[in-house]
């Protein structure tokens, strides 16, 4: 697939174009954070943004969406996807993407996700700078970025544009972009190299070597002290980018006739998470915060490793940034864990 | 389904979730279609001898009261306490940490010791009789208030209120981390159902929803003053504005 090479004036005269026909969710300033938001004007779009409050599966993956809504007369279905375009995620969220996409399309399939995910198309885009507790450089290396349809790279005079996709090739229908030169592409290359290497956070152990002492770590007495300080917040699990739980919801409209059936992430480390119903009563199967947290952990890094090519967790490092108690960061548990 | 008689009281309170319900608009009167209210002081005059569900706010916080409740359970089928002070003490709890003579002076100086002001600690409701439902919040919100009366009108047994705490709600809308800001916040302690509307609009959560159901108190008060970096008796403090009858200090039985 072809790569070519834009200039700063070309880059917003073709987010202008594509706004035209369709939605565009990029990256956009919101106080000190950034968020994916639907963009109303090309001069909002933040390239440079570290990461985001959210990864970007809420363009497809709403935090609350209705299923269904019901009346007297029947049952319908609330999806009604959209064509869009998801603009500038990042290398660590694509990756993330797949494995959603792996994980949803799984035995049952989800239609409401995958019939969204289906109508977006999704640019990625380099690394320009670092969120303070990235580490996507060390985190699942053997996992391939795979799964968008067009990637830009900023590089010292412009950007490299890859198209991937039949999706990608049709965004720039119409576009006059010139050819990337030999060096330009080796720029762009060197860029996200460089992006990976310069994280400044680092898993110091292989993918294997973390699963397999998680696994020998069932009865430690780690879990205990470092869930000490967890507010069962469940932070670390609605920022993830590769958490896909969810709980369903009906609710009666005010009418008191009609309603709708929603759902919303869910969150494996809040009390309530594993609470079921039980004949007399619930029981609570993860009842105490130790338990929730060795969920966690061995859900991104030790139980999903075999079907998604490596671990559920990709680097991003919003969780550590996310967890007021300051428990949640993956690589100082893990460098503690493999030093126990 | 027939209309449910419902019946509204207040003791001791500000009585703003029942102007909360007026600032409901539109959506409260169409309720009205399903409803149909037989006892309301502000609105009329009537008493009820049958009530569907008897909806308290307010806290008890005399013993004079008690009678009066217990005559409301009496008449009604269900109890539904809403509001902070109904369900929690609210903020009328505080006092229940400060030295009685004192804040009656403050609060009436020479009349201090007239016999309606002699109050006990603020308590909930269910400190004097069985409340079946609560609906927590100062005030109350409107879709919780909605989602709540829907159940009981449609006869669901366990009506589900959210134990997971404000944090959830922040992060599904997307707001900004007071933390990340070098603000503090009650969010990963307070209950939620609110829909997380304060910290959206830049005010730190108080918790007047109320406590999960095992707040993490220790890790919440050396957060508060590590990162929010509020004095040590504040930080301990901190939590009582609306739960003062919730923490291990309690003053009200």
């Amino acid at each position: 697939m072809p790569t070519y090479h834009l200039s700063e004036t070309e880059l917003s005269s073709w987010v202008n174009a594509i706004m035209a026909t369709q939605p565009v969710i990029g990256p956009v300033a919101k106080k000190s954070r950034f968020v994916f938001d639907r963009l109303e004007d090309s001069a909002d779009l933040r390239l440079d943004y570290d990461t985001t409050i959210l990864p970007p599966k809420k363009a497809f993956f709403p935090p609350k969406q209705d299923l269904l809504h019901f009346d007297a007369s029947g049952v319908r279905g609330a999806i009604k996807p959209e064509s869009k375009v998801l603009f500038g995620v990042h290398p660590y969220d694509i990756k993330a993407i797949h494995m959603l996409d792996v994980l949803f399309a799984e035995g049952h399939p989800d239609h409401a996700y995958l019939a969204n995910r289906e109508a977006t198309t999704i640019i990625g885009s380099s690394v320009q700078n670092h969120y303070q507790h990235a580490f996507f450089g060390t985190a699942s290396p053997s996992v391939p970025v795979q799964g968008h349809d067009a990637f830009l790279t900023k590089i010292p005079d412009g950007y490299t544009l890859d198209i991937l996709s039949e999706k990608g090739r049709k965004l720039i229908e119409g576009q006059n972009f010139k050819p990337a030169s030999a060096e330009q592409t080796a720029a762009s290359e060197k860029v996200n190299e460089d992006a990976k290497a310069n994280c400044p956070e680092k898993l110091t152990y292989t993918s294997e070597e973390i699963k397999a002492k998680l696994k020998a770590s069932w009865d430690s007495p780690l879990w205990e002290e470092a869930s000490q300080d967890c507010f069962s917040c469940g932070s670390c699990n609605t920022t993830c980018s590769t958490c896909y739980c969810f709980d369903v919801q009906d609710t009666w409209n005010i009418d008191q006739k009609s309603g709708k059936r929603y759902r919303r992430w869910d969150a494996c480390m809040t009390t309530e998470f594993a609470e079921v119903s039980v004949q007399g009563g619930t029981e609570n199967f993860r009842e105490t915060k130790a338990a929730r947290y060795r969920h966690r952990m061995m859900r991104k890094a030790a139980y999903l490793n075999d079907k998604l090519g490596g671990p559920a967790c990709v680097g991003c490092g919003r969780c550590s940034g996310a967890c007021t108690a300051d428990i949640a960061n993956p690589v100082n548990f893990i460098d503690k864990l493999m030093k126990s | 389904m027939g209309k449910a008689k419902c019946a509204w009281f207040d003791f001791t309170s500000c009585e703003g979730c029942q102007i909360e319900m007026t600032n409901f608009g539109e959506p409260f009167l169409e309720l009205l279609e399903h409803v149909q209210p037989v006892e309301f002081r502000e609105a009329m005059s009537e008493k009820a001898e049958e009530i569907d569900v008897a909806f308290i706010e307010g806290s008890f916080s005399r013993e004079a009261d008690r009678a009066r409740l217990e005559d409301i359970r009496k008449r009604a089928k269900i109890v539904v306490a809403y509001g902070a002070c109904a369900t929690s003490g609210g903020i009328n709890a505080l006092k229940n940490h400060q030295d009685r003579e004192d804040y009656k002076e403050f609060v009436y100086g020479k009349d201090k010791d007239m016999p309606h002001l002699d109050t006990q600690e603020a308590k909930p409701i269910s400190a004097a009789i069985k409340v079946d439902y609560e609906i927590r919040g100062c005030p109350i919100s409107r879709d919780d208030f909605v989602n709540v009366v829907s159940q009981l009108l449609h006869g669901t047994e366990k009506v589900y209120i959210p134990s997971y705490p404000v944090c959830v709600e922040c992060k599904l809308r997307e707001t900004v981390c007071q933390y990340d800001q070098g603000g503090h916040c009650l969010g990963q302690i307070a209950r939620a159902g609110c829909g997380a509307p304060c910290p959206a609009d830049g005010i730190p959560c108080e918790a007047c929803r109320g406590l999960i159901d095992h707040p993490n108190l220790e890790a919440s008060v050396k957060v508060l003053k590590e990162k929010g970096k509020l004095p040590a008796r504040w930080a301990e403090s901190k939590a009582r504005m609306f739960t003062a009858n919730l923490l291990p200090d309690a003053k009200a039985d």
